[in-house]
């Protein structure tokens, strides 16, 4: 075991609060879990030396710390991860509530119940995170604001936080979790959202953290009947940042899709890990995940899709896409079609490519620069994706970083 | 303003072009026509720059300017254009963005600043309309998902933005039904002017009768076997391209009986 896991559970057998009870079977657990090693097929790819080499360097304490400015055009309902205060002056419909102020029956029995007992940091976050919220919409609500869940973490700060949301049979709401800080830090972030009947979320991940950053963190959702859900998520990738993604069709005709970019330089690595599972029939899941990565950066990627015997006429896609920019770089993909119904539509692939040598020539043959038109094809490799978020303002606001990142990564390797 | 002299290049190990003269002035057509693997292609590739197209010989001034010792996108904006036999699709990139990246490139080489939003889509409507492509064409991604005839036009249309000094139409017949063809040629006789230039490469003679040469040139192993003005052109429409074989046969026994 690590000593960085040993004195997490030492902080943890002194936390004593409303969710105790929830936490004791993970704090068992974890007792008996074993330390990630390239042994174990999950992290088969991914390295925690980070962790252990940080270990001693990090420390749980509160450091006020800038937090990221506005999106332009969208007012949305800021909410900091870290020593969160009671919001007042909602929608008619939003409850939001630090998670040491909750003491709703609801959200305790939600704690753990979505997200699978797999995830070892999941557990981590299950026994020290005594921060985070618990927002609630009531049955029916359709909140146009978006709720953003911030949090920047700073220099030698470790943070544990967990987010509980229920979506009330029929609402509607817009969830953002946006993460960011550059420095040695290391943050859990488990977010466990229960989709009643014919509920909508609109969720957007981003993970803008980079360099010494360690992040492990998961956004787990159960979708009820007739619920919909559409997720983007956008990782740029750090010395560890891994994130799980679970999805549960638990109620029939539930849609889900899920949008993943990754942009990943220096020696930044992303691991994604999705499980959707489909247990019962006529549901539909969409999952398109790409990204581009340069110089001796990483990315990994695990899809799976289970679909159960009694999930029949399941429709379901997986698609992973990946631009190599640099012969250093690597991609580890492994999209799992797991099928036991027998009427079902299912597709799934994965694709590793350099830049289109063709488009580049094409490009310069009309003036446009090597540099710009790498930068333009790399673009358009993503761009289809950001597009399809739901709402522009948060287009509008990603572009010009990824814009700039572009120029970043496409200047880095032409000065090799 | 193009002078093309003693231009050999080869792609790989395999000599390609060995030995091409041209003189191109302002306002001139000039029309390129041979077999298949005389190294049509060839020529437009090597005067645009591609990488694998290695010139081992010879010499190319656009204006004055050493042609070969520019990048491909320096070429460009000096104004050699070239239409793409096979233009390429690049999914994501829109037609619009690509252009003024474009036109914006060569204004600035030129000192001149970028233009403006507005202005470029003002001119890339007339452009579209000129070729008969609907607008929407503009915002989808380039040449994507584009028919044969959508992709020539397209060519066509980046031509008419970028306003060349020369421009090199590679098999831009190739794949045309009548219609298109008509438009295609439409859109390069308006572009015909004092101090613009054309060579246009053709398998067959019926681009021709669209587009009127000043001169027609036959290119045949990678050499220009002949030379003449647009009557040419119709003469081998007729007799086709077997003479050039015959006429090699000939040249080889020639060469035989006189080593012999």
């Amino acid at each position: 075991m690590s000593a960085w896991l040993e004195s997490a559970i030492d902080r943890a057998e002194s936390i004593q609060d409303w969710l105790s009870p929830r936490r004791q079977q993970s704090l068992q657990l974890l007792r008996e879990r074993q330390w990630p090693s390239r042994k174990v097929e999950d992290w088969k790819y991914t390295s925690v030396k980070a962790i252990e080499a940080a270990t001693g360097q990090l420390q749980e304490v509160e450091i006020p710390s800038e937090l990221p400015t506005s999106i332009a055009g969208l007012e949305c309902i800021d909410v900091s991860l870290q020593n969160p205060s009671a919001i007042n002056d909602l929608p008619h419909g939003v409850t939001i509530s630090p998670i040491n102020d909750s003491c709703e029956a609801w959200a305790s029995e939600l704690f753990g119940s979505i997200k699978p007992v797999r995830h070892i940091f999941g557990l981590v976050n299950d026994v020290l995170a005594t921060e985070g919220v618990v927002i609630d919409i009531a049955p029916g609500a359709v909140i146009e604001q978006p709720i953003r869940l911030i949090r920047a973490l700073s220099q030698q700060q470790e943070h544990h936080a967990r987010v509980l949301v229920r979506i009330g049979e029929g609402a509607k709401a817009t969830i953002i979790e946006q993460f960011s800080g550059d420095a040695l830090s290391l943050h859990t972030t488990v977010a466990e959202y229960a989709l009643d009947a014919r509920a909508e979320l609109v969720h957007y991940r981003f993970g803008l953290q980079r360099a010494r950053a360690i992040a492990l963190a998961g956004s787990h959702f159960r979708l009820g009947t007739g619920a919909n859900l559409q997720s983007t998520i956008v990782g740029l990738g750090s010395d560890l940042s891994r994130v799980n993604v679970d999805v549960d069709h638990r109620g029939e005709h539930a849609n889900a899709k899920l949008n993943v970019i990754y942009l990943l330089q220096g020696s930044e690595l992303f691991d994604l890990h999705s499980t959707i599972e489909h247990a019962v029939p006529n549901c539909t899941t969409e999952e398109n995940v790409r990204g581009i990565v340069a110089d001796k950066s990483r990315a990994v990627f695990n899809g799976r899709i289970h679909i159960h015997r009694d999930a029949q006429k399941t429709l379901a896609e997986l698609n992973n896409r990946n631009l190599l920019l640099s012969n250093t770089a690597e991609v580890d993909t492994k999209p799992e079609l797991e099928i036991y119904a027998d009427d079902v539509r299912c597709a799934h692939g994965a694709t590793v490519a350099e830049l289109d040598k063709k488009a580049l020539y094409y490009m310069q043959s009309r003036g446009v620069s090597v540099q710009q038109a790498k930068i333009m094809l790399n673009f358009g490799f993503i761009n289809e994706l950001v597009e399809q978020m739901p709402h522009g303002e948060l287009a509008e606001w990603l572009q010009p970083q990824l814009r700039e990142l572009f120029v970043d990564m496409v200047s880095d390797e032409l000065n090799k | 303003m193009l002078s093309i002299k003693n231009l050999q290049a080869k792609v790989e190990d395999k000599q390609i072009l060995k030995g091409i003269n041209l003189e191109i002035k302002p306002g001139e057509v000039h029309a390129i026509m041979g077999p298949n693997g005389a190294g049509k292609s060839t020529l437009g590739y090597v005067l645009s720059g591609r990488e694998g197209y290695e010139v081992n010989g010879g010499a190319v001034t656009l204006d004055g300017k050493d042609l070969l010792d520019l990048e491909t996108e320096e070429r460009a904006r000096e104004g050699l254009f070239l239409a793409f036999q096979y233009p390429v699709e690049i999914p994501g990139v829109s037609n619009m963005e690509f252009m003024k990246a474009a036109v914006d490139a060569q204004r600035l080489s030129r000192g001149e600043e970028a233009i403006s939003s507005p202005d470029f889509l003002k001119m890339a409507k007339a452009a579209c309309a000129q070729v008969n492509l609907p607008l929407s064409f503009l915002k989808r991604g380039v040449n994507e998902g584009f028919s044969g005839g959508e992709k020539k036009r397209n060519e066509i249309m980046q031509m008419l933005l970028l306003q060349p000094k020369i421009c090199v139409l590679d098999e831009t017949d190739s794949g045309l039904d009548i219609d298109a063809l008509k438009v295609v040629a439409d859109g390069v006789n308006s572009q015909r002017s004092e101090d613009r230039a054309f060579i246009v490469v053709t398998h067959y003679q019926r681009l021709l009768d669209f587009i009127k040469p000043d001169y027609v040139h036959v290119l045949a192993d990678g050499k220009i076997a002949r030379s003449g003005d647009a009557s040419l052109a119709l003469e081998l429409e007729e007799q086709g391209y077997a003479w050039l074989a015959e006429r090699k046969e000939e040249q080889a026994q020639l060469e035989a009986k006189e080593s012999s």
